[in-house]
């Protein structure tokens, strides 16, 4: 009976075991049962697979020698053209006809028009310029077509060729830019700011005829005398100073040059005029926009000349780049915080326009802008920032986590957005941190997107995986980072929408996959190179496609591509 | 029934002081054991998901006669062929291009006059590997035809991984 007795020990042993049970054991299994039917209750789907952020470019499957292989964003794979244009349809074509590339006539064209809608009135934005946080005026569509029209015809009538715009972020940036457009003349974008031996040597080098400017911020005098070719002026005036006589020049400085401002062109024609635009059939070419690239600080700015071809494959990438159930819409407000002499803002706000959301100006933009003042009178579903300003964002937010509940907060909002791949809820607990958070705008958690661009070799901060991560829970909204380049219309490469994980302890950064108008090659460049087995895949990066200006361009810096193909700094 | 009185009695003898009332106890202790656990597995942080690289790309190679010869499948290596100077990858096609298919002339050689004329004849390959190319003269309207058809093929399944020059040209 030796099972026998092995069993009735073992059977006193667990009836012992067992019969310890009391109200402490309860206890005990009341939590366990909680804590496993609490984390059932409280799991979320992740906003994407996380296999599709595993590898979200592909490489080609053929390389040259001393190159990598050529990497492709998902939404252009190899095979496919990349995106080259808008897919402008004439007005009642087939929604499935092949459609043109475009030029910014068509943006604001379609702006005017609305969004295309088969039943019912479409859809139009709004323009607003901030004035301060109580004055927020609204534009009408028709006086900003009048605008375009009376401008580009009085420069184009004055000989124009080459129009220079040196004006902060504002309607008439924009006005001008479109009347560039629709009447052949080439836009040249200058950084706003500068002091006049920089402005003197910009005109220079791009070799404009007209500028269209603020009084107070031109260096006039300096700028006549050095610069001789000078032909017009438009001098863009506010309300308060418009009882100034703005036309009379000073004697002995520039007589030549023919002075007039922006509110005495529009009223000096009559009412009815200039309010149909170009028609469409319209077959002259719209001319480039050449933009100014400061690649450091007191070193000369690069010129960079973009075809519209340029700026409309940018725009049409930046549309297709987000998922599109959260693309731009007639419900967003669009403001730029960003200087829109950059191509990046530039064409974030043209493709803004483009789908007919709201957009709103605001003249306190630039490099190093606070966000809570570029933001405020209006509330802005979709921002566009420098590094700079959200780097100051998150050390404020950041120094004002200070007790262990707000720490314990912040750290369970992470979790949901790295661990679970979800944007955080908003809970009790998660309330007790609204007062760290920045105030984006007059009513919080409207904004719903922030993008942010690196200059690639222009010193700008880099934002590391965690403070971006931090800059979401901050900000409840999306962060895109994209790394933008002098000869590259838009960006190279941007995070997916729903990208949110942090690698290793956060600080290393990545630039996602390549966006849909450009293709990405690591050329070996000393010890950086494309290894054998494909391990290792680093070099200086080169990129190709419709969105470069002159077709290739080498950004001049070196990068790698990571396991899951996205490019990132080495 | 003799088991159960026996066990009946053992229990009514036991002697109450004995019975564990405290906090810890040996039935605690596992219980809690489980329980940190299970919490344990359930939020612990892990890394984001991983998908191993891609195969390593191929180079593309400029070829001579000489060094495509190696390729035809024999001794592990892959299968290439040469139609009008590109270079396909015809690895996946193993069983009409390898060795043992019906096809198996092609490999590692320049098949374009071949595929011009539908045959599989040793005579449709050049036999010098050191003089120049294949030029294709003597081929009729229809054999070129038949060519591009072959080659767009070609250019839809396959991969091209090189160009094929003559001993001398680069």
């Amino acid at each position: 009976m030796g099972v026998g007795s092995v069993l009735n020990q073992l059977d006193a042993a667990l009836s012992d075991l067992v019969g310890q049970w009391n109200g402490y054991s309860t206890g005990i299994a009341t939590l366990l049962v909680l804590v496993i039917s609490y984390s059932i209750m409280t799991r979320v789907d992740p906003d994407i697979h996380p296999m599709l952020l595993a590898r979200q470019a592909q490489g080609s499957p053929v390389r040259q020698e001393g190159e990598s292989p050529i990497y492709r964003g998902n939404a252009a794979p190899h095979g496919m053209p990349l995106n080259s244009g808008l897919n402008v349809k004439a007005p009642g074509a087939s929604k499935w006809s092949q459609g043109r590339d475009g030029d910014l006539r068509d943006v604001w064209r379609r702006v005017v028009s609305g969004s295309p809608s088969e039943d019912g009135p479409s859809a139009k934005g709004r323009i607003l310029t901030v004035y301060g946080r109580e004055k927020v005026t609204e534009h009408k569509l028709c006086d900003i077509t009048r605008a375009i029209n009376l401008i580009g015809q009085h420069i184009s009538q004055h000989g124009g060729n080459k129009v220079a715009i040196y004006l902060p972020n504002s309607v008439e940036f924009v006005a001008t830019l479109f009347a560039c457009s629709f009447y052949g003349l080439t836009a040249v974008v200058l950084p706003f700011d500068e002091s006049s031996d920089i402005i003197v040597s910009m005109l220079q080098r791009s070799g404009a005829d007209t500028v269209v400017t603020v009084p107070g911020a031109f260096p006039f005098d300096g700028v006549v005398k050095s610069y001789p070719s000078l032909k017009q002026l438009v001098w863009v005036v506010d309300q308060g100073s418009n009882h100034m006589d703005w036309n009379e020049v000073p004697e002995g400085v520039g007589g030549k040059v023919n002075v007039s401002t922006w509110q005495d062109i529009l009223h000096d024609s009559p009412v009815t005029a200039g309010n149909e635009l170009p028609a469409e059939g319209d077959a002259k070419e719209a001319k480039d926009v050449v933009f100014f690239w400061k690649s450091r600080s007191g070193s000369l700015e690069e010129l960079v000349q973009f075809t519209q071809k340029n700026l409309v494959s940018a725009i049409s990438a930046q549309l297709t780049a987000v998922p599109t159930t959260h693309r731009f819409s007639p419900a967003d407000l669009f403001l730029s915080a960003a200087p829109l002499s950059a191509s990046f803002p530039l064409v974030l706000t043209l493709a803004a326009l483009y789908s007919n959301a709201s957009v709103a100006f605001n003249s306190v933009a630039g490099t190093s802008a606070d966000l809570a003042l570029a933001t405020q009178g209006i509330a802005p579903t979709v921002v566009v920032a420098t590094p700079q300003t959200l780097q100051k964002t998150h050390k404020e937010s950041s120094g004002k986590i200070a007790s262990l509940i707000a720490s314990t907060s912040h750290w369970i909002q992470t979790r949901s957005l790295v661990q679970n791949g979800a944007m955080p809820v908003a809970s009790f607990l998660a309330s007790y941190n609204d007062r760290v958070k920045p105030s984006v705008g007059t009513t919080p958690g409207k904004l719903r997107l922030l993008y942010v661009a690196d200059s690639a070799g222009a010193g700008t901060p880099v934002l590391s995986e965690l403070a971006l991560s931090d800059l979401r829970v901050f900000t409840g909204a999306r962060v895109i980072y994209a790394l933008t380049a002098a000869k590259v219309a838009g960006s190279v490469a941007q995070t997916q929408f729903n990208d949110y994980r942090v690698h290793g302890d956060g600080t290393g950064s990545h630039f996602g996959p390549p966006v849909s108008s450009i293709e990405v090659i690591l050329k070996d460049s000393g010890s950086h190179k494309t290894s054998d087995d494909g391990q290792k895949i680093e070099g200086e990066i080169t990129v190709r496609g419709p969105a470069v200006s002159g077709g290739v361009a080498s950004l001049g810096v070196i990068g790698k591509v990571r396991e899951d193909n996205v490019l990132a700094y080495v | 029934m003799e088991y159960v009185n026996q066990r009946i009695a053992q229990e009514a003898n036991r002697n109450p002081q004995d019975a564990f009332t405290g906090l810890i106890t040996p039935l605690n202790l596992i219980l809690a054991a489980i329980t940190l656990y299970a919490t344990y597995q359930l939020y612990k942080p892990a890394p984001p998901a991983k998908l191993p690289r891609e195969p390593p790309a191929t180079v593309f190679k400029t070829f001579t006669p000489h060094t495509l010869l190696p390729y035809n499948g024999l001794n592990n290596m892959p299968v290439y062929l040469a139609v009008r100077g590109r270079v396909f990858d015809v690895t996946s096609g193993r069983n009409f291009y390898g060795p043992g298919g019906p096809y198996e002339n092609f490999a590692g050689r320049d098949a374009s006059r071949g595929l011009a004329c539908h045959s599989f004849d040793e005579d449709m390959l050049t036999k010098d590997l050191d003089g120049p190319l294949d030029k294709l003269d003597g081929l009729g309207e229809e054999e070129f035809e038949s060519l591009r058809g072959w080659e767009e093929r070609f250019e839809s399944k396959y991969l091209v991984v090189g160009r094929l020059v003559a001993v001398g040209d680069k």
